[in-house]
């Protein structure tokens, strides 16, 4: 058995930067199923959000109602205060360990304008934002290589809880198929997001919503998980991120009759309204009939920007148009449609990123969560752009510092090597003695397709109803899946299906939430009820896993400084 | 056809068989190469580690040159092609550098202005034009000889430096030894590294590179190399006796420069062609000409 | 229809790789990656490479095509058909495969390891952020661009010979540090590169340029670190002699001193290394393809002269 104080699942920006914090003191190992610099934290483009006010005047307070009003006043607001006031210092301190940032004339942290945000505050390295901050996060583990042990292309199966301790996880490793168990005195989950569950998403292929799903089967809630951000520039059909910074920077949104339809959507915003409302916008333009020649897409034109500030400040997304579209935004509009981008929802954590399994707050000691798997709530029913790098920051750096308070002169917790070891290895069996009549690649499509059409941007109950049934279905078929590979060296077809059957499960508890929340807001948006309803559902939901299905329960929204008012842009 | 020829240092020193035989294929083909005299080194990369804009300026100097007399420039060393080639793209990539080389040439009396062209002697033969021309010319065919091209890198990459039309599968140099009536192969190193640049600093990977692009073309059949860079044939010629790997294979194989196997089919003698100071022998490829022209009679 | 051709290789099953041929029709506007998932997710489950982002910057997806590195997710099937409609894809060189497609990067990470890749600050962190200025930034912007996908390792010629090599990816990432203005270790960094396996050992045969799906263009980045390491003053190694020699002939003569370079990049103290020259020399001798005695200058030498009086060089 494999033993270190601390576990940290995911080595993102949440996990790498907890990492750096609780190996001050403690022995940590990070586990992730790629390589830290493969995370999907770098896949960021536009920036990180702080009121650094290097060119305009801004100050935490605006921060903060920009993104409670982004958020559609169901962020707790106490959490969206603390995370505000850190962000810049947390910002300087990537700057000083080396994040290579883009600059101002004056030799400052440059900052442009983002969705939703009042004044030009999203920190930015061009247009790799997240990549540029993983790297220097990175540089730092390698830094500290003695302190830290990292397990690159390891697996995280399950959680080992014994009552409202946790102690440990049951890992895989990829490379060679062993499975191991990690006995820790505290487990952290950097696990991202699950935007894999829709058809067209932003999301890499390793966000496939493993460690939520952990988490939910040993009887943890899952809070706010009907609301999944759509961002409104994938590119059209690949759906890959296409930064916000475009419009940040100033392009326009154009439907087929060449009209800038936000006129009609966000007026005093315009382009630069938050992502739910754009979303929505370019949704029902398409619905109307007004996407681009008749397709699912809307153009995004950066032509009048000119060449030399695209080449500045957009030159890796320029890149990605041409080598997936084939189109140089340069001389050409991008067709771009909304993609799944962001799971404002999560494993339920207090703001010092414990893990809570119910509205009082009650804890599971010695579990930890941060960055997008996360739902603390700073980000409510919507995030703002440039909110999620500095999440995954400010809360790493948290779940960190909660966990060196937490272990420090802990005893490990009692394990039971063999037993945790052969749950995991029956769940191999399992697979392996499927009698091979479906293909997992149909389900997965299947799923894919079912989540983007009836529990997507547009929702009603009569969709999300159908939408469930078919995941039953699916779920069924799924028990019958083909495999091919039986080996155990390398075999990425066996860790895909167990990805598959997380998604699976995630995917019928968005659909469960967004049948629930009879009400718009935020990035869930319901068609039968088209209103915020304030009075019934200015709550968090909270779906728990039970032997007669899901249950959901309410947790009250923190509101502190701002009251909730009517969201219009 | 007139060309402002670039020799290059290397053409004028160790391998002077390459100008001589430079000499030889332009006469043959009708072209008339005008040596650049007051041209300085390319550089060959070399200078630009010491000082990129130096190098720059030496080079647009050279430009500057061969624009005064209104010829295109036509380089006989990759090394040399790829070098300028690099510092015309500097000078064309920003209009405040070209401003700031062009302040420094002119107190020299000269300025860079963007209209000569740089060809690698195999360019200008590898065009419609070019082939039309030399196949016009042969007198000697080079039947039964199979050739193994060795580009130099410098001519192949950066590709958008590249007058090759696919510098990661080019056929260029094996569409002019085809025409020469010899059989091209076509081997994996071909455009690999011969490691001459690091000769001084880490022989044995050095002479790794050559000896492994050597064995490879070996295997594949090859009678001889033809290179179109006066430092990949130091590498593979000079060093070949010191080359372990072959020596293992108690094996040897002629390397030529390109000009001297075009002038050969032009009908000119390997004496006239110098091939007689190379270190490997180049006996054998006069045996197989000799065979095959036997042979066919 | 295309042909994908496909390296495949699992230890558990049979000690050497051989090769697979899979039938598939390109879908419109397909990735080579979209492909190499169409070919697992409906012909054989079995076969194992890495991926993830799928946009280019995750680094995950490298494997060799038509026997050069490069991204899957990058490139368009289509273009990467040759002649036959087939498109040839093995594991990426210079690293042992693992599985199909999938091969160890341990070397490349610790090879990455080795140029202390993180930042040596100057001085105390102050409250606010360190200022740069643009021109700082984009000394080291490109390098920054690196997502470590090891293409350039893969195809890199001084590492087939020479594992020692650190290779095009550590050197970019040193340039990183090396121009950074807030870094305080040029000196120690650029004295450490210039060791033996470092940048004087790259070849100069510019594939890790080809390679690179970013601006990082490793050999470039190259080039400035030895720049950097010789306007500091770091000459005593073969590579920067080399450079140096080379250069104050081409300033002297407006050309090269062939006679010269070699005994100066070997240093004329180092008699074991001028020895080394020997049997070269002589079979040279031998052959009379020994450059003029008297080492002629270009016509207008002057000139050249000006021109690196100019730059003080």
């Amino acid at each position: 058995m494999i033993e270190h104080d601390v576990v940290i699942i995911g080595a993102g920006l949440a996990g790498m930067r907890c990492a750096l914090e609780a190996s001050k003191e403690l022995d940590v190992a990070v586990l992730t199923k790629v390589y830290p610099s493969r995370s999907h934290s770098g896949a960021a483009q536009g920036g990180i959000a702080a009121s650094l006010g290097n060119s305009e005047p801004d100050s935490w307070e605006e921060h903060m109602y920009d993104t409670v009003k982004g958020g559609d006043f169901l962020n707790d607001q106490d959490a969206v205060e603390e995370y505000v006031k850190a962000a810049p210092r947390i910002i300087y301190e990537l700057e000083h360990m080396g994040c290579v940032f883009s600059r101002t004339a004056d030799g400052k942290i440059a900052q442009r304008s983002f969705g939703g945000h009042s004044k030009p505050r999203a920190c930015f390295s061009a247009d790799r934002t997240g990549h540029a901050i993983l790297h220097a996060l990175h540089e730092q583990l390698m830094k500290n290589e003695k302190s830290v042990k990292i397990y690159n292309e390891w697996y995280m199966h399950s959680l080992i809880v014994d009552g409202d301790r946790c102690n440990g996880v049951v890992v895989s490793n990829i490379q060679t198929g062993e499975v191991e168990v990690i006995r820790a005195k505290a487990v952290v989950f950097c696990t991202g997001g699950y935007g894999r569950v829709f058809k067209i998403t932003s999301n890499a292929f390793a966000s496939t919503a493993d460690g939520v799903i952990a988490a939910f089967e040993v009887g943890i809630p899952l809070e706010d998980p009907e609301f999944v951000q759509f961002h409104p520039s994938g590119l059209f059909r690949q759906g890959i991120l296409f930064s916000e910074a475009a419009r940040g920077e100033g392009a326009y949104l154009l439907n087929d009759k060449g009209e800038r339809f936000m006129e009609n959507y966000a007026p005093s915003r315009m382009e630069l309204a938050p992502r739910d409302i754009v979303s929505r916008a370019e949704q029902s333009e398409i619905d109307a009939g007004r996407g681009v020649n008749g397709e699912d897409c809307i153009n995004l034109d950066l032509r009048h920007l000119g060449e030399a500030r695209i080449m500045e400040r957009l030159p890796q997304i320029r890149q990605l148009a041409i080598d997936f579209l084939g189109i140089d935004c340069i001389t050409d509009p991008i067709p771009i449609q909304p993609t799944a981008h962001y799971s404002m929802g999560g494993i339920p954590v207090d703001k010092f990123c414990h893990v809570i399994l119910d509205a009082e707050g009650t804890k599971m000691n010695g579990f930890f969560a941060a960055g997008e798997c996360a739902c603390v709530s700073v980000h409510g029913g919507n995030r703002l752009g440039t909110n999620s790098l500095l999440d995954a920051v400010v809360f790493g750096e948290r779940a960190g510092k909660s966990v060196l308070e937490y272990a420090r002169g802990k005893d490990f917790g009692n394990v039971n090597e063999g037993q945790e070891k052969a749950k995991v290895l029956e769940k191999f069996e399992d697979v392996f003695q499927r009698d091979g009549s479906e293909s997992y690649k149909d389900i997965r499509d299947d799923m894919k397709e079912i989540m983007m059409s009836h529990c997507g941007v547009f929702r009603d109950a009569e969709k999300l109803k159908v939408c469930m049934d078919t995941l039953k279905e699916l779920q069924v078929r799924f028990k019958k899946g083909k495999v091919t590979d039986k080996g155990k060296i390398f075999n990425t077809e066996i860790y895909e299906i167990m990805e598959l059957g997380n998604m699976l499960r995630m995917a019928e508890v968005i659909a469960e939430a967004a049948l629930y929340r009879q009400e718009s807001r935020g990035g869930h948006s319901r068609t039968d009820f088209p209103k915020r309803d304030d009075k019934k559902f200015l709550h968090h939901s909270m779906v728990y896993d039970s032997p007669d299905g899901f249950v959901i329960k309410t947790k009250p929204v923190v509101i502190t400084k701002y009251p909730v008012t009517e969201r219009t842009y | 056809m007139k060309f402002a020829l670039f020799t290059g240092c290397v053409a004028k020193g160790a391998t002077r068989e390459l100008m001589l035989s430079t000499t030889k294929a332009a006469e043959g083909l009708g072209f008339e190469f005008v040596e650049m005299k007051s041209a300085s080194c390319c550089g060959a990369g070399v200078v630009s580690e010491k000082s990129p804009l130096l190098a720059d300026a030496l080079n647009a100097r050279s430009f500057s040159i061969a624009e005064k007399q209104g010829l295109d420039i036509v380089t006989i060393c990759s090394t040399c092609q790829g070098t300028l080639k690099k510092t015309e793209a500097h000078l064309n990539e920003s209009k405040e550098y070209k401003e700031k080389v062009n302040d420094i040439l002119e107190d020299g009396g000269h300025q860079y202005n963007g209209t000569t062209r740089i060809k690698h002697f195999a360019n200008i033969l590898a065009t419609e034009e070019g082939m039309a021309r030399l196949k016009s010319r042969i007198k000697r065919p080079l039947t039964g000889l199979k050739v193994a091209a060795f580009y130099g890198c410098y001519v192949l990459r950066p590709s958008e430096n590249s007058d090759f039309e696919n510098p990661d599968n080019p056929t260029g140099m094996e569409d002019i030894f085809a025409a020469l009536g010899a059989t091209p192969v076509y081997y994996p190193s071909r455009i690999k590294c011969c490691g001459f640049p690091i000769v001084m600093m880490n022989k044995d990977a050095s002479l790794g590179m050559s000896g492994n692009a050597l064995v490879d073309a070996i295997d594949n059949g090859a009678d001889v190399v033809a290179t179109g860079c006066p430092l990949c044939h130091l590498s593979l010629d000079s060093y070949q006796p010191e080359i372990e790997s072959l020596q293992k294979k108690n094996q040897s194989i002629p390397i030529l420069h390109l000009p001297q196997l075009v002038a050969l089919a032009l009908g000119y003698t390997p004496t006239q062609l110098g091939m007689d100071s190379h270190i490997v022998s180049t006996l054998k490829i006069n045996q197989i000409l000799s065979n095959s022209a036997s042979s066919s009679h | 229809m295309a042909t994908f051709r496909i390296k495949r290789f699992n230890p558990e099953k049979q000690p050497e790789p051989y090769f697979e041929e899979f039938e598939l029709d390109i879908p419109d506007g397909a990735t080579l990656l979209d492909c190499m998932n169409e070919i697992k997710w409906t012909l054989d489950g079995s076969l194992s490479y890495r991926m993830s982002c799928r946009s280019a910057i995750c680094g995950s997806c490298a494997v060799k095509a038509n026997g050069h590195a490069l991204l899957a997710c990058q490139r368009q099937g289509e273009h990467l058909l040759d002649n036959d409609d087939t498109i040839t894809l093995e594991p990426l060189g210079n690293m042992k495969p693992v599985k199909d497609l999938v091969v160890d990067f341990t070397p490349f990470w610790d090879k990455i390891n080795k140029v202390k890749p993180y930042l040596e600050p100057k001085d105390e962190a102050p409250a606010k952020e360190r200022h740069q200025s643009q021109e700082e930034f984009l000394i080291i912007d490109d390098a920054s661009t690196c997502i470590m996908c090891g293409a350039c390792y893969s195809d890199c010629n001084t590492l087939e010979v020479d594992d020692n090599f650190l290779g095009p990816a550590a050197l970019a990432k040193a340039q990183r540090f090396v121009g950074d203005s807030r870094d305080s270790k040029t000196l120690q960094r650029v004295q450490d590169l210039s060791e033996p396996g470092g940048i004087w050992d790259c070849t100069h045969c510019a594939e890790c340029v080809e390679r690179c799906p970013k601006p990082a263009k490793p050999f470039d980045r190259i080039k400035e670190i030895m720049t950097v390491a010789l306007d500091n003053g770091v000459h005593n190694n073969n590579g920067a002699r080399h450079a140096l020699s080379f250069t104050n002939s081409v300033k002297r003569s407006g050309n090269l001193n062939e006679n010269r370079i070699p005994v100066e990049s070997m240093g004329i103290f180092n008699i074991s290394g001028l020895l080394s020259l020997i049997p070269i020399g002589l079979r040279m001798l031998l052959k009379g393809k020994v450059p003029p005695v008297i080492h002629h200058s270009i016509d207008e030498v002057d000139d050249v002269k000006r021109i690196f009086k100019e730059l003080d060089q």
